[in-house]
């Protein structure tokens, strides 16, 4: 090399690898600081009061809740039990079974004495045809499809299809519902008088609770690093980020796991697409999208209250196909609307949202494994002091445990859902750990997913539930 | 490598430290002490529990029932709320307000004032459910206050309108106009009929938030003795205030003659036929049975819909939608008929 030194990489390295620190730190801390005023404003707010309201019929909108169920015969009669168990006035629950090669479908008609009903379907959005429609005998506000399989989110097309109410509930299969659930997520769009067009809350994670009859009995701290890492995770991409993206309409992302959406809004967007790993995320963009096009000053908003409780993998292999396939997910819906990127016809969504997904959750895991490559360089190769390295290091490790900290003090403020004081201290220790192990895997996981993606590898990654439910 | 750098980026390192271990340490104290203090407040209610539940259904008056710290403050507090929510009895929901202003009312007075946003929410949600009018003037006062939360200002109107406050009128129609159907419902739903006739005398004043919330209210509560001004409504007004009219004409039930109603049947808007429809299934119009099958055919889903639904409101409803089913022609209206019919439980 007769122009460039090695020592001339470095310092250009270390220079971009500074300013896109700079960058990172400063969104999260914007973000974090949004998020701590919203919080401080609710905080000892006696949350069981603000609902109570709610639940007279006359005040609250009906909701239809979707469950797409494939080869789910182990939960699948758990999961309705403790739907059809929740505290709202008005629901039907409908079961999309997605073309089972196993019992669900048989389990189903059997447990709740299902009847065939003959019943006019408008199908406002195209999906692969359906068979049979079935109604319980015994609940009359329980609904099960059988079609032909094609995926969750035509299960879940179709399940919109059928559905009666104006709004409507995605499911997982097999996460616990708290029994507010629905008057949590719903009060936003009571409130604003529509103008909130869908809404999510945090989702937690069930690993470590007792759970009996789909609810949850006691919570507790799993025993399980794997486990606790993500607690901390989810509790610092709840608590922090979206509320802070949520407080100015950026809200790019409402969980799979459960959100309410405005039916009439997500039939004009066209429904779930079928052809991506990340239907949820790509959803939300697209219905931004719509809004921004039609120049409507609609919501889309989070409520920090937890309304879902969820199982996450508790082994390597799992996670790592769950990471691989969030990544690919991000991609998508970033890809497939990439003309907003910058865009200043998008408003804040196109110059703030955007960017924030593709610099931050994107690029990020690919920047920071070159950091890592080139640490392992300059070991080698010279050209940084060891004590500089070190002090690097000690930094970013640090650093991040503040935002996981914070994340907890959070938790604190709003929903205090950790028992012990043994807790806070074991989140504690294991935030101080992350960047040793369980970040750099993450990261190289998610640059596999992008790697995946390049090689045009499609497959899925599904995860294997051991059931959370006793 | 200079040194400067080396010091700064210590520098840096040591603060951060600082700041975790003061997070941790904030952390963990406050944890102890909110345990602490639960089990205390757990501790006060199992004592008072037997004690206000004999004052609520006996009205025996304990005299260890006499709160007086904070903790023992929320206690009470909370087997009152408790109660609250459960107790059905006039005599039994009077003797809770007693108890809770004798013993509350200062302490929420205090409260109100708090700086705290969500410290005053939660005292504005406790005097709704105590029911504690004795607090009235103290909120009152609260709408004079500048930078007041559209959250807590919808609260302590609804407040004001559970006490039936008098100049609760004036206040919506001259100093709160900009308030959304949604919260005058919330408001209005809980007046009695005397404070609520000043806002259907105000109707044709008031602005559409307000007119369509008083429609909304009406049907709700199916109060006969506002047909002639609902049926007045209908005629003079058009547009969403007419078609909100319509559904609170449905929902009550009932009109003296329905023939004004018949043309609407035919009406070039879906949604008014939706509603007529709906109407003549209510009331059960006999003649109007000929005109609902043809909405059968309407090229509106809802419509159809309606239509199916009040053709099966009738007693030979179900006859004739079989008949329907077996010899129309029409795909559509064959549906509808099937599902009216099969519809399960």
């Amino acid at each position: 090399m007769p122009f460039f030194q090695w020592e001339d990489i470095v310092t250009a390295f270390t220079l971009f690898i500074a300013v896109y620190m700079v960058i990172v730190i400063l969104f999260y801390t914007v973000i974090l600081l949004i998020s701590i005023l919203q919080l401080r404003k609710e905080y000892k707010l006696d949350r069981v009061q603000v609902y109570e309201d709610y639940m007279e019929g006359i005040y609250t909108k009906p909701v239809s809740i979707i469950v797409p169920a494939y080869n789910e015969e182990a939960g699948i009669v758990h999961s309705v039990r403790s739907l059809l168990s929740v505290n709202y006035p008005a629901f039907e629950v409908i079961v999309v079974n997605d073309g089972s090669t196993d019992h669900t479908l048989d389990k189903m008609i059997d447990h709740y004495d299902m009847q065939e009903i003959k019943k006019v379907v408008r199908k406002q959005i195209n999906t692969k045809p359906i068979g049979k429609i079935y109604q319980s005998a015994i609940f009359s506000n329980l609904f099960l499809i059988d079609k032909e399989n094609g995926g969750k989110a035509d299960a879940l097309n179709v399940g919109l299809n059928f559905s009666h109410y104006p709004y409507f509930c995605s499911l997982d299969g097999d996460s616990v519902l708290e029994q507010d659930a629905f008057l949590k997520v719903m009060k936003p769009i009571i409130d604003s008088n529509e103008e909130v067009i869908a809404s999510g809350g945090s989702v937690r994670i069930a690993n470590g609770c007792q759970i009996q009859n789909g609810r949850i009995q006691k919570i507790a701290l799993s025993d399980k690093p794997l486990v606790v890492m993500q607690i901390i995770e989810y509790l610092r991409a709840f608590l922090m980020g979206r509320i802070g993206l949520s407080r100015h309409n950026l809200l790019l992302i409402i969980s799979g796991a459960f959100g309410v959406f405005s039916k009439s809004w997500v039939v004009a967007a066209g429904g779930y697409r079928t052809d991506t790993v990340g239907e949820d995320m790509e959803l939300v963009v697209r219905m931004h999208r719509l809004l921004k096009e039609k120049g409507q000053k609609k919501k889309i908003v989070y409520v920090p209250d937890p309304v879902c409780w969820t199982e996450v993998p508790e082994d390597t292999t799992f996670l790592r196909r769950q990471r691989r396939r969030w990544h690919r997910g991000l991609f998508e819906s970033l890809w497939i609307h990439r003309k907003l990127t910058f865009n200043p016809k998008y408003g804040s969504i196109g110059l703030l949202a955007f960017p924030y997904f593709w610099i931050v959750e994107f690029f990020g895991p690919i920047i920071e494994l070159f950091g890592y490559i080139f640490m392992l360089l300059c070991l080698f190769l010279g050209g940084i002091y060891i004590e500089f390295a070190i002090l690097l290091f000690l930094l970013s490790l640090l650093y991040g445990s503040i935002f996981s900290m914070a994340a907890v003090l959070l938790e604190e403020w709003s929903l205090t859902k950790y028992p012990k004081v043994s807790d806070i201290i074991k989140l504690f220790l294991y935030s101080l750990t992350e960047t040793i192990w369980y970040r750099p895997m993450t990261v190289i996981w998610r640059c596999e997913g992008i790697w995946q993606m390049l090689k045009g590898d499609t497959s899925w990654g599904e995860m294997k539930r051991k059931g959370v439910s006793e | 490598m200079p040194n400067n750098e080396l010091f700064i980026l210590s520098v840096l390192t040591i603060s951060i430290l600082c700041i975790l271990i003061n997070l941790l340490v904030y952390l963990t104290i406050r944890k102890a002490i909110d345990l602490k203090r639960r089990e205390k407040i757990e501790k006060y209610k199992e004592i008072y529990n037997p004690l206000i539940f004999q004052l609520l259904t006996e009205g025996s008056y304990s005299r260890k029932l006499t709160p007086e710290s904070p903790l023992q403050q929320k206690a009470i507090e909370e087997l009152l709320s408790r109660y609250a929510n459960v107790l059905e009895g006039e005599e039994e929901r009077k003797r809770l307000t007693e108890f809770a202003s004798m013993h509350l009312t200062e302490y929420y007075r205090k409260r109100l004032k708090s700086k705290k946003w969500s410290t005053r929410m939660n005292t504005l949600y406790h005097i709704d459910d105590f029911n504690m009018i004795s607090l009235l003037d103290d909120v009152y006062g609260l709408t004079k206050k500048n930078r007041l939360s559209h959250e807590e200002l919808v609260h302590i109107l609804r407040i004001l309108a559970l006490f039936q406050f008098q100049p609760l009128f004036q206040l919506l129609t001259n100093n709160y106009q900009y308030l959304s159907e949604y919260d005058y419902r919330h408001i209005l739903i809980r007046l009695e009929k005397k404070q609520f006739d000043q806002f259907v005398l105000h109707f044709h004043k008031a602005e559409l938030p307000l007119q369509k919330a008083v429609l909304e209210v009406i049907s709700i509560k199916r109060e006969r003795s506002y047909l002639p001004f609902i049926e007045n409504s209908i005629l003079i007004n058009t547009g969403e205030v007419k078609l909100r009219s319509l559904k609170a004409l449905a929902e009550i039930g009932y009109v003296k003659n329905i023939n004004p109603y018949l043309d609407l049947l035919y009406s070039t808007k879906w949604e008014e036929r939706m509603i007529a429809a709906k109407l003549i299934g209510s009331l059960k119009v006999e003649k109007a049975m000929p005109r609902l099958i043809e909405l059968l055919h309407d090229q509106t889903w809802w419509v159809r819909y309606q239509a199916g639904q009040s053709i099966c409101q009738f007693a030979n409803g179900k006859d004739i939608l079989r008949k329907v089913l077996e010899t129309s022609k029409d795909v559509f209206a064959k549906d509808m008929a099937w599902e009216w019919l099969h519809k399960g439980v």
